[in-house]
């Protein structure tokens, strides 16, 4: 029998507790960190997750940059008297839409035409109308022929008037221009960081809520089963909530990060490219105001987890914190002007307002750092305040426990 | 060996454990017996550091226990559990290493010990796939994880079958016999009676009984049955003596005077013949039950 108890006469129960032990395992809260991570990382349901929602994104980057990669090929019908004003269509179309292509296809007569356009083959047909051009199709919509169309038709009507008249387009459009200049960007660059702010603000909804839950499930896993105790036995409790903490923050992160990658190197495939370098800043400010605010309620998920019995009641005693969720949630998406302003100072709300603000730009230098400053000692408090409830109810069994409960109780 | 000094633990109002002494001594087992709520699980949660003490102390080797002394104490926790869902490999690795062992050292031992109980090839199932026998045997090795200096079980017997229960006095036996003091709570008492070398009860929070089970049973009053060639009934006249049931030929008397069973015994034999004269030793399940009334 191997396993006999001290088999060494001198190591009587006086001198058992074995001083190499103690040297020679690594640290409790790492211990804990690294299980929390592996159990996770290599349950199958997270790997599905994570996989599927990268597939998601890269499908859906794909399809964007494929639709507009995409051009359009119209054949463009015209009777004689208006072949000329379609090939000035056809040569005037990449300077409109450079994603339309236009062949002329010339017919011998209106009768022609409308066999041609039945028999599909040809897209439109362009045709003199009483006060102009008309741009006759067969039922579906061309728009970006009839747009094209359009601009080309009247620049060359245009001109030939202008001619008529005895000047030119330009003289008749002398002083008319009407350019756009924007104080906070152009609007395309304001609607990417509107879509990207959604994003961030979503992406830590999600992780908050998802990871959030998962921590508080495993607390309540380790206290419903009474290997808490076997644990508090042999570590401080104080390790156990800073392993787990710890642990899922780094998963959140990590997965976080594949998400981020992955969506800022697709962009790069996309029409949007030029905007990768100027997201990365923001990105980067995300990742940080990431990390404070999804410790900050990590600890609280993890008391949430404590105070309850059982797997049921994690419902009512994570209510506080879902809430707070939602109020982060849709104050991250819908907050402007000077609440959105407030808010991005206010932890852990400033967690996903801030990052907006500066994606949105126009922000002072110092702003995001007294943000993310506030953040960080919200997450200190938190932690503190977390740690004393989580040690003092984690070992309450019997029902639910009251926040006061496990404030005021001796240990 | 393991002191228990006044050890008081109140919830709100209520006293769970009131002032409660005893001594688990090396390489002894001792049984902790009480009904339910009489605060053994408390107690016990008090030695291991789980739940805090309000008044009182727990003595190790004769001074203060300290954090460090209880990581090496097996503990197992009354409604015993690990990690469901965990390959049981894996998670005693990870107590064994909680408790301050190397990854390489946790391994070995686990697999020595999976072994030892016929579980060597299902270290890498899942827990809740093992039967409740074999989750049993896994919640034993947990506790016993890394040799453990002293070890504290809280009903560690419940719920198995007997031929666990064997495996499992058999290795809280060697564990004593290499000194280890083992202090575990049944509510068994045939098998508290087969294994315990002491005896502590409790009840309502306080220590009732403490002692071997030789002690226990020979304490309080002691009792005689005396069993007569003829009719018994001048027993009553004798002094000194309280007689507890008379049927016949046969006496049941309590000893109220020290040295009345001597003449009670000399006046047997003047009469006639006796058949029996015995020392009646209550059981123990009639000492618990005193005891805790």
């Amino acid at each position: 029998m191997t396993t006999a108890p001290n088999p060494d006469p001198n190591a009587g129960p006086s001198r058992h507790p074995d001083a190499s032990r103690e040297r020679g395992g690594d640290a409790p809260w790492l211990l804990v960190t690294r299980r929390e991570i592996v159990s996770r990382i290599t349950d199958k349901s997270f790997l599905i997750g994570t996989v599927l929602m990268v597939a998601m994104l890269v499908g859906f980057i794909g399809f964007t940059a494929w639709q507009e990669e995409r051009t359009s090929e119209v054949t463009l019908g015209a009777t004689p008297e208006a072949v000329a004003m379609a090939e000035a269509v056809a040569a005037g179309a990449p300077e409109v839409d450079d994603k339309v292509e236009v062949t002329v296809e010339e017919l011998a007569d209106d009768a022609a035409a409308e066999d041609a356009l039945r028999e599909d083959e040809v897209d439109a047909w362009l045709h003199p109308a009483d006060d102009g051009w008309q741009l006759t199709s067969e039922s579906s919509e061309q728009d970006a022929l009839t747009e094209v169309t359009r601009a080309v038709v009247r620049q060359q009507v245009l001109t030939e008037n202008a001619a008529g008249a005895g000047t030119s387009v330009e003289a008749l459009e002398a002083g008319s221009a009407v350019s756009t200049d924007f104080l906070r960007g152009d609007a395309e660059k304001a609607a990417v960081a509107q879509a990207v702010g959604f994003v961030f603000v979503f992406l830590f909804y999600f992780a908050a809520l998802v990871f959030g839950m998962q921590l508080a499930s495993s607390v309540i896993e380790e206290k419903q089963s009474r290997i808490v105790e076997i644990i508090a036995a042999a570590i401080p409790l104080r390790h156990l909530l800073a392993g787990k903490v710890l642990g899922n923050t780094a998963l959140a992160m990590i997965q976080l990060l594949v998400y981020l990658v992955v969506g800022l190197v697709g962009l790069a495939f996309t029409s949007y490219k030029s905007y990768v370098p100027d997201l990365s800043g923001p990105t980067v400010w995300f990742v940080l105001f990431f990390l404070a605010g999804f410790v900050a309620l990590a600890c609280l998920w993890a008391v949430a987890g404590s105070l309850a019995s059982r797997t049921e009641d994690l419902q009512a005693t994570s209510t506080p914190l879902t809430m707070l969720m939602l109020v982060m949630f849709f104050g991250g998406i819908s907050l402007d002007g000077r609440g959105q302003v407030i808010a991005s100072f206010v932890p852990p709300v400033s967690a996903v307002v801030m990052p907006k603000r500066i994606l949105a730009g126009g922000v002072e230098w110092w702003e995001p750092l007294l943000a993310l400053g506030l953040l960080a000692a919200f997450a200190v408090v938190t932690v503190a305040i977390g740690e004393r409830l989580y040690r003092r109810a984690l070992l309450q069994t019997g029902g639910r426990v009251t926040l006061r409960q496990a404030w005021s109780t001796a240990e | 060996m393991l002191e228990i000094r006044e050890l008081t633990r109140r919830f709100g109002d209520k006293t769970a454990v009131d002032r409660v002494s005893f001594e688990v001594p090396a390489g002894q087992m001792t049984g902790f017996v009480g009904a339910n709520g009489a605060g053994k699980t408390t107690t016990m949660r008090m030695v291991m550091g789980v739940l805090g003490i309000d008044e009182g102390e727990v003595l190790w080797q004769g001074r203060p226990i300290t954090r460090l002394d209880r990581r090496t104490f097996g503990y197992m926790p009354e409604e015993r559990g690990l990690y469901p869902k965990q390959p049981v490999l894996d998670q005693l690795v990870y107590v064994a290493q909680l408790k301050g062992m190397s990854r390489v050292e946790a391994r070995a031992q686990v697999q020595e010990l999976l072994e030892r109980f016929g579980l060597g090839e299902r270290g890498g199932e899942h827990l809740e796939k093992l039967s409740l026998g074999n989750q049993q045997r896994v919640q034993i090795i947990a506790s016993v994880l890394p040799r453990p200096a002293a070890l504290i079980l809280d009903e560690p017997f419940s719920g198995l079958d007997p031929i666990a229960v064997d495996s499992m006095v058999d290795l809280l036996r060697e564990y004593t016999r290499a000194g280890v003091p083992v202090l575990f709570s049944s509510h068994q008492l045939d098998l508290v009676e087969r294994l315990c070398d002491r005896l502590v009860v409790l009840a309502h929070g306080r220590r009732v009984a403490a002692g071997t089970v030789t002690e226990l049973r020979d304490a309080g009053v002691p009792r005689f049955r005396l069993v007569l060639g003829g009719d018994a009934g001048w027993v009553r006249d004798l002094r000194g003596l309280e007689v507890l049931d008379l049927d016949g030929t046969t006496a049941l008397v309590e000893v109220r005077q020290d040295g009345a069973e001597q003449h009670l015994i000399a006046e047997a034999t003047s009469r006639g013949h006796v058949h029996e004269f015995v020392r009646v030793r209550p059981a123990l399940s009639e000492i618990y039950r005193e005891a805790t009334a």
